[in-house]
């Protein structure tokens, strides 16, 4: 489903992606962790082109980019990816303007052309899923913040994306209202559905990971099954990685 | 105040009113429509620095907030003749008003565009919008709200500001009480009459600001 090759990303001077090589299959969760400005998020934000690589090569479902030499992805093919997936931040990022409904609805009636009922059903719909029916017409600032990512879920599953990515979606809730972000967030990885997630949530990593990363100054560190990259890593620098996340949730 | 002078400010009253509506109001109205226009376009060239059109766009600005808005009217009204360009009065204040208006708008619009959070942008992209899509949709609606009230203090100078038309002699508000003045020699009182009819237009137009305000604040912008 993902398939990413020698990819690189430079901000100025600044190289925050070394080369990063990654492979995902349909259906799996792949969760990546890594300490602050190792570049998880700018690796998420490639996989949409919300960044653009420098180098590498990049496919995901369909689509295939090459970066590099003055290639970049035309622009078909930046919407094309950024139809097949859909990004839940960090901070929400809710049009505030519009309700929750509305919200959902946006990008069906705008992107994929669907009527308004069709839109308004099926919004309905996920808004359930995310276990938020009732609260279709409430505007964003009215709902608390495990509320508003839900519906930040919902909105960015609306246009049947075929993998969904998540920035740190619940580093911004209080504690209490991370673990029903988290629930949406496992039930999706049950009904199949292919997921890139970066999260801190080590409970969730050993339960619904597939694969784990571990990034560190642009680079992968770690790689495999979640019990042996959280459990058994090879290298020192990883070790201490974990051990600092441990004792925080302690 | 005697009866002549009341019979003059009756009299007058109901041509002011007439002045006011059909030159004052509409050149407002017609040149604040025109230069928003103008204002989102140029604002657009500068939010995206589209290349050469951002240069000229940065000169008009400059240009036109660094003259008096009366240099500028005449510029355009006596001016322009001499390279054969010809304007009646009302199309010259128009044409005055609304470069006027662009220019100052459009430093509102870049701002209120720019207020609204990248987050937004981004969330619009990741769900395959394009930038047209993402500015009509999602950031214009927001930075509406956040321009209402500049815009409308902008659009209450303007209605001030067409005063000025009657140095080109438009026959607006201003250029009536004049008129007036000079037949019946009671500058007191036609001038202070011309300023309470100033004074109610922009009252409503405060009152309309208001009630624009409230409704456009059912949601808020985080
Ligand atoms: N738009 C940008 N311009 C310049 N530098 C950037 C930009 N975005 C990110 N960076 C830099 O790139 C590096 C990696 O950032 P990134 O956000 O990908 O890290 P991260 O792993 O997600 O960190 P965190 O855990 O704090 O979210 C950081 O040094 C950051 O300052
Ligand atoms: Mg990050």
């Amino acid at each position: 489903m993902i398939q990413i090759q020698n990819l690189h990303k430079s901000f100025g001077s600044l190289e925050v992606l070394k080369g990063i090589d990654l492979s995902l299959e349909k259906g799996k969760v792949l969760v990546i962790i890594g300490p602050s400005g190792s570049g998880k998020t700018t690796l998420l934000r490639c996989l949409n082109l919300l960044e653009t690589p420098n180098e590498g090569t990049l496919r995901l479902g369909n689509t295939t980019v090459e970066f590099g030499n003055r290639r970049k992805a035309s622009k078909q093919q930046t919407l094309d990816l950024r139809q097949s997936t859909g990004m839940v931040f960090q901070s929400y990022n809710l049009f505030p303007h519009k309700t929750a409904l509305e919200n959902v609805m946006e990008a069906q009636i705008v992107v994929q052309k669907r009527s308004k009922e069709e839109a308004r059903k099926r919004s309905i719909e996920l808004l359930a899923k995310v276990g938020l029916s009732g609260k279709e017409d409430v505007y964003p600032h009215q709902l608390s913040g495990g509320q508003q990512q839900r519906v930040g879920i919902a909105r960015a599953l609306a246009t049947d994306p075929q993998v969904m990515l998540f920035d740190e979606p619940t580093s911004a809730l209080d504690p209490e209202l991370v673990g029903e972000v988290l629930k949406v967030m496992k039930q999706l990885a049950a009904e199949g559905m292919t997921m890139v997630v970066v999260t801190h949530e080590m409970k969730f990593a050993a339960e619904a990971a597939d694969t784990v990363v571990l990034m560190d100054d642009g680079k992968i560190l770690e790689q495999g099954p979640p019990q042996q990259v959280l459990q058994n890593p090879s290298s020192e620098r990883a070790s201490q990685f974990l051990n600092l996340l441990t004792e925080k949730e302690v | 105040m005697d009866d002549r002078k009341i019979q003059i400010v009756i009299d007058s009253f109901l041509p002011m009113v007439k002045a006011a509506l059909q030159y004052t109001i509409t050149l407002a109205v017609i040149s604040f429509v025109l230069g928003l226009i103008l204002a989102v376009l140029v604002a657009l060239v500068r939010v995206w620095k589209i290349p050469v059109l951002n240069q000229i766009a940065i000169f008009y600005v400059w240009v036109i907030r660094g003259t008096p808005l009366l240099v500028q009217l005449f510029i355009i009204f006596f001016g322009l003749p001499s390279i054969g360009i010809e304007l009646d009065p009302f199309p010259a204040a128009i044409i005055a008003f609304t470069l006027n208006m662009g220019a100052y708008n459009s430093e509102i619009v870049r701002a209120a565009i720019q207020s609204i959070a990248n987050g937004q942008w981004e969330a619009a992209y990741s769900l395959g919008m394009t930038r047209g899509q993402a500015l009509r949709r999602i950031i214009l609606p927001q930075a509406t709200r956040v321009s209402v009230p500049p815009l409308s203090n902008s659009f209450i100078s303007l209605v001030k500001d067409t005063s000025l038309a009657y140095t080109i002699t438009v026959v607006e508000l201003f250029q009536v009480a004049k008129q007036i003045t000079a037949t019946t020699y009671e500058p007191l009182l036609l001038y202070s009459e011309a300023a309470v009819i100033y004074l109610i237009i922009c009252t409503v137009l405060n009152a309309l600001q208001n009630v624009m305000e409230k409704r456009l604040s059912r949601f808020s912008t985080q």
